[in-house]
């Protein structure tokens, strides 16, 4: 996974309320009637405090090593970088630049090539969502043998990124199977990452044969929790297959479907550099760049450290786009609770 | 549901093709590690008749493979041990305690998944380099720390609200401090969830390639993944020897997804439907 690749299983939450404060009532503490106690952390192992200082401060200390890690490691290097994006690169180094950044993105042809794949990974997503779909109902509907297909189907999601691109650079290779099952088909090979016509797209097909077992499981999951005697209902009406799919199943799993489609868009934003990294490192000139290896390229390769943290933030506020529609999922779903 | 019989058995065609499609690039792979370089360029497809493990020792020899797995297993071990801490303290403080600021300190991690690597990628390069951690295990630590540090916390809040209070209530009323608890009670029962987190963590940390592209510079640093990467240009000439790599590096993840299928499910769909 991961990394996700690792970020590709890393980057989820809940579509439902995870239960913050709905703890145990704390056992009402002995020593009520004593004056508050300043409080902080210097009243930990203090032996003359009384016992309910403890229960006080305990909480804040086990958050604490989370909130720091993610404040220090996360939010602070988040504002520094949108500082980073309105400074100059080299001898403007530090020098405040407005927006010149971000014009330098506008006018860079990879950065749009890179933009315009986003739109790509837009328009595979029902793809990416629907095959998944299809096989999980064909799985709920237990066709033989489908303990196997899930777990088959499932396993390229835990490999990394950069092993499945090692692998497909061998079968996508000009004498590979992909093209040898084209001559069997009678057409002509092709070179499946240096044309940069469709090179992106044999990446994009890469990433959902990779990936597609993931929104299979999270699907299944779905399926579990379907009411059964909705199920039996339309049996008992004489629906055929099609009919209970599409009057019952999905209806019954809209909260799912959505949630796949977060998931696997945010899989596409923020999971795909293994694979350009080792497959193509974003040529044919430039047809396979996606935002994230623009900026590390920027970052690593062209020492550019201020116009890579302008294409951050272009990538970032593609990432609210998504979690706001998360966010509008995890209201909903309050909602019907 | 309404299928039996024949239309069961219609489906199972295109579920058995889609099968082979996932499984045939991997065995390709996987035989095409057993080939010799002359067997390779003669023929790719045919079955090896040399089979053996002489290509996986030659790539292991010859590449800094063994060196790349130990800075791996370090990383991983470090890392996996530090979310599994840090996740369960925050996931019971958030799950059973009350305290002032605990909705909003959720929140605030939650909004961390928003963040990926790739956002703060430059600054955080700068940090590490400012605080001299740049390029050593410990940094790459921290790092894949502060990654899968959200998703670790948001699993175990959601895993012990399910726990119910009166155990807490009797811990304390046995006297037993806040740290105790957590330390006598909901350790070991968390152990489900940990199991689960934890793996998935593991395979998290030793998938990843970006993270450890960016802060290990140096080629004795390299992990598995950016080693694996390096190994293309290394055989370039010899598809099987790179193969081997490839097949190598991914055994230990084959091996944990056999025994752990189960777990790594639960893990990746625990978030996806209510309750």
């Amino acid at each position: 996974m991961t990394d996700v690749n690792a970020a590709r299983l890393g980057t989820r939450t809940d579509a439902g309320d995870p239960g913050v404060g709905r703890g145990p009532r704390r056992v009402p503490a002995a020593a009520t009637s004593a004056p508050a106690p300043p409080t902080g952390p210097r009243a930990v192992g203090s032996r003359r405090r009384p016992r309910w200082t403890e229960q006080r401060v305990a909480p804040y200390l086990l958050v604490l090593p989370a909130i720091l890690i993610v404040v220090l490691l996360r939010i602070v290097p988040l504002v520094m970088g949108a500082n980073y994006s309105f400074t100059g690169d080299g001898d403007a180094n530090g020098v405040w630049v407005g927006l010149d950044n971000y014009r330098t993105l506008y006018h860079d042809e990879v950065f749009q090539i890179a933009i315009k794949n986003v739109g790509l990974l837009l328009l595979a997503l029902p793809v990416a969502v629907a095959i998944p779909g299809l096989l999980a109902t064909f799985l709920f509907l237990k066709v033989p043998g489908y303990r196997f297909y899930r777990s088959v189907y499932f396993f390229p999601v835990v490999l990394s990124p950069v092993i499945i691109g090692a692998i497909f650079n061998v079968v996508l290779s000009f004498g590979g199977p992909a093209n040898q099952l084209l001559a069997r088909l009678g057409l002509e090979p092709r070179d499946w990452l240096g044309n940069s016509s469709y090179a992106m797209f044999t990446v994009i097909g890469v990433h959902i044969w990779a990936t597609f077992g993931m929104a299979l499981v999270i699907f299944m999951a779905g399926f579990a929790t379907v009411d059964q005697s909705l199920l039996d209902a339309a049996r008992s009406d004489g629906a055929n297959l099609w009919q209970t799919v599409w009057h019952v199943i999905i209806p019954e799993l809209s909260q799912t479907i959505q949630f796949v489609f977060v998931t696997t868009m945010i899989g596409m934003l923020t999971g795909m550099f293994g694979l350009l990294y080792i497959m193509t490192g974003g040529g044919p000139g430039g047809a396979t760049y996606l935002p994230e290896l623009y900026i590390w390229i920027q970052q690593g390769q062209m020492n550019r450290p201020a116009l890579a943290s302008a294409a951050s933030m272009v990538l970032f506020v593609l990432m609210l786009v998504v979690g706001f529609a998360q966010l509008r999922l995890l209201k909903r779903a309050t909602k019907e609770t | 549901m309404g299928t039996r019989g024949f239309s069961r058995w219609v489906l199972a065609i295109p579920m058995a093709l889609l099968a082979v499609a996932t499984l045939y690039p991997l065995l390709f792979t996987l035989n095409v590690s057993q080939k010799t370089r002359r067997e390779y360029i003669l023929d790719r497809f045919g079955l090896t008749d040399t089979f053996g493990v002489s290509n996986f020792v030659d790539a292991w020899n010859t590449s800094g493979l063994g060196t790349y797995a130990l800075n791996s297993v370090i990383v991983t071990t470090g890392s996996v041990i530090l979310l599994l801490l840090f996740g369960s303290m925050a996931g019971f403080a958030f799950s059973q305690l009350h305290f002032h600021g605990s909705k909003a300190a959720f929140l605030l991690i939650l909004g961390a998944l928003l963040v990926p690597f790739q956002v703060v990628m430059v600054p955080f390069f700068r940090v590490l380099g400012q605080i001299g951690l740049l390029d050593t295990h410990a940094g790459l630590i921290l790092a894949y720390t502060a990654q899968f540090l959200p998703f670790t916390v948001f699993l175990m809040t959601s895993y012990y609200s399910r726990i119910p209070g009166e155990i807490i209530g009797a811990g304390r009323v046995d006297g037993a401090s806040t740290f105790g608890i957590y330390l006598r009670l909901m350790l070991p029962l968390g152990r489900p969830a940990l199991l689960s987190v934890g793996i998935l963590n593991a395979l998290f940390c030793w998938n990843d390639v970006l993270i450890s592209l960016l802060t290990m510079q140096s080629a004795d640093h390299r992990t598995l993944m950016v080693g694996v990467t390096a190994l293309r240009g290394q055989y370039s000439d010899n598809i099987p020897l790179f193969a081997s790599g490839v097949v190598m590096a991914a055994l230990p993840v084959l091996v944990v997804y056999l025994f752990f299928q189960k777990q790594i499910t639960d893990g990746v769909t625990a978030g996806s439907t209510k309750g």
